[in-house]
């Protein structure tokens, strides 16, 4: 049985769904990510769990008790926000002793466990500091810390990194990362960033107009999406319309070229996606090429992105920046390089 | 040109507010004949019936502080958190003592709380006391609840009230030891301005006939010639040294600055 289980979940407000029948099995020691835009529901869902919203409908248990009934105060659960929300009034250390000293811990242990997690965010030497003494990432890690410190059964983290700057969010996502595998705590992390999520977490949630669209490895909702919405909303796509010649073989015709997918398709149509690093400029070993004329070109540093003109689709790629290649020039005629087997078939 | 008119502008404004205050200060000087001396302070404060009302009218302030800021708090509190639609028409009722007059509310009281009434407050001196309470707190409802709402609003009150209940605090706990010492300096704004507001209260503590510092004043007004200037001046001096304890407190409190 999963440590957390959220089945059929639900929460409107007023006329508006914004949760719908949501599902979620999450083992002990796991770390979650809940990704999708604005507006999706995914913050509400882990409001729902901390219990700062009553869900309309559905249950959420942890470790096999039912906790919908609980207060905040009674779930045992860590929550870190986007907004630190550090009390001001009280120093680093206050600040992560709050919980034990709320649970009425004896000082000395409230102490000691003050000393550890500050020696576990790497700030060991700032607990008489106040919260406007530190910096952005520095206050994120006392969050963090004070949080964990009355070891919560399971922890929330309410897109912790949005506020800082893009150096602290790569530096601060490792060290979240390292921190909950050493602890080994179950986490959920909400996000709407796609790298945050798919690189810190065991399995991702994808989720669209309060639904579960997808729950998968990293590496599964990156390499086969299951909606379109997850394929668009995942990475960069280029999605292109294909006639079906043979079903049942999955024989397509892509502008005038013939592709052999290899899997049986329904419909005449289909449409089909393809990550721009999967294209390549000429067709060298792939199986199939493409003709096409450039219409972009935007040079990015290490990489060139390229758009090209394939009989009436867009399609965009990537190639290396080296100084041996000159990158084509606008209106050149190519051929972009292509393996059948990594175009995706995009379901709705 | 425009300078020297903001400079004259400045300057009649400066005379219309301090040439009273220095004609009020020179006269309670002027016990003496031909010559300044500290006399009618002296005597003012040689009257056992100035301490008397002076250390009632502290006392009163002090309830006052303390009941109001009970009462206004978790009010701001929950109104801020909970109820944020409702905050015009809470806003509103706190305004109500600004434009309703101190002696409505007191009539008002003594009809609903006479001894012949179900609750008969003014039968007794501890009810009497209670109910002039009540009436300084309503007074300076408008003041009080105004400040702790400024205070309110320069924290994060929704997720820093979440954040300590998901480290387990109860409401009492998010109240005690979250909310209310980050809005202290704006509680103790409200505070010293209630209490410069009850030291000088006349109407409900003569018509409730309470030993206060505001009916002294008049009494003394109505019978001496220079002590109540001096008394005017004490009072004057009492106000304004609340106003510097805003300043001092806000200045001296240490977390205070905003996060970066």
């Amino acid at each position: 049985m999963s440590f957390l289980t959220i089945s059929h979940l639900e929460k409107s407000f007023g006329p508006n769904r914004v949760v719908k029948d949501f599902n979620l099995s999450v083992e002990q020691g796991e770390f979650i990510s809940l990704l999708g835009p604005s507006g999706c529901g995914k913050t509400t869902v882990l409001r729902m769990v901390a219990g700062f919203e009553t869900p309309s409908a559905g249950q959420i248990t942890i470790d096999g008790a039912d906790v919908v009934r609980l207060r905040p105060n009674q779930r045992n659960i860590g929550m870190v926000f986007q907004a630190y929300a550090l009390f001001p009034n009280l120093t680093v250390a206050q600040n992560v002793g709050f919980g034990l000293k709320v649970k009425g811990a004896p000082a000395r242990e409230i102490a000691s466990r003050v000393e550890e997690m500050l020696a576990l965010i790497g700030l060991p030497e700032l607990g008489n500091r106040y919260p406007f003494q530190l910096s952005g990432g520095q206050q994120q890690r006392v969050a963090l810390a004070r949080a964990l410190a009355p070891k919560p059964q399971v922890l929330l983290l309410d897109e912790p990194l949005s506020a800082l700057d893009a150096k602290v969010r790569v530096s601060l996502r490792n060290e979240i990362r390292t921190i909950q595998r050493e602890l080994g705590i179950t986490t959920i992390f909400v996000t709407h960033d796609q790298e945050e999520a798919l690189s810190m977490s065991d399995r991702v949630v994808v989720m669209h107009q309060g639904i579960a669209d997808q729950v998968g490895t990293p590496f599964e909702i990156y390499n086969r999406p299951a909606t379109r919405f997850v394929a668009g909303f995942v990475g960069t796509l280029n999605t292109l319309e294909a006639k079906v010649l043979d079903a049942s073989t999955g024989r397509v015709d892509v502008a005038g070229t013939e592709i052999l997918l290899h899997r049986a398709l329904t419909g005449k149509t289909a449409t089909l996606g393809l990550r721009p690093e999967m294209v390549a400029l000429g067709q060298g070993a792939h199986d199939t090429g493409l003709q096409g004329t450039i219409t972009d070109v935007d040079f990015l540093g290490s990489v060139i992105r390229l758009r090209a003109d394939v009989g009436g689709q867009s399609i965009a790629f990537d190639t290396f920046n080296t100084t041996h290649t000159t990158p084509p020039r606008l209106g050149e005629k190519v051929v972009l390089g292509l393996n059948a087997s990594d175009l995706l078939v995009i379901g709705d | 040109m425009k300078k020297a008119a903001a400079w004259a502008i400045l300057f009649l404004g400066v005379t219309y507010f301090v040439l009273p205050l220095i004609g009020m200060v020179e006269f309670s000087l002027s016990m003496r004949r031909g010559v300044y001396s500290f006399d009618a302070y002296a005597k003012v404060l040689a009257d056992p019936q100035f301490r008397q009302t002076f250390s009632y009218s502290v006392f009163m302030a002090l309830l006052t502080i303390v009941f109001g800021m009970f009462l206004v708090v978790p009010t701001a509190f929950w109104v801020r958190l909970k109820m944020p639609r409702m905050r015009p028409v809470v806003e509103f009722v706190t305004l109500l003592p600004l434009v309703i007059p101190a002696i409505v509310v007191v009539f008002g009281y003594i009809r609903l709380f006479n001894t012949s009434s179900w609750l008969p407050m003014t039968g007794s001196t501890f009810g009497t006391n209670m109910l002039l309470m009540f009436g300084y707190a309503t007074l300076s409802l408008p003041y009080m609840y105004r400040a702790v709402d400024t205070g309110l609003r320069t924290i994060d009150v929704a997720t820093l009230t979440e954040a300590a209940q998901s480290l387990g605090a109860g409401w009492f706990t998010v109240l005690a030891r979250v909310i209310l010492p980050n809005v202290l300096v704006a509680v103790l704004s409200g505070a010293f301005v209630t209490f410069a507001i009850v030291m000088g209260e006349f109407t409900m503590a003569a018509l409730l006939n309470r030993p206060a510092f505001g009916p002294y004043l008049q009494l003394m007004g109505a019978n001496k010639a220079y002590e109540p200037f001096a008394l005017a001046t004490i009072a004057f001096v009492i106000t304004w040294a609340c106003m510097g304890l805003i300043q001092l407190v806000t200045r001296f409190s240490k977390h205070t600055k905003a996060a970066r």
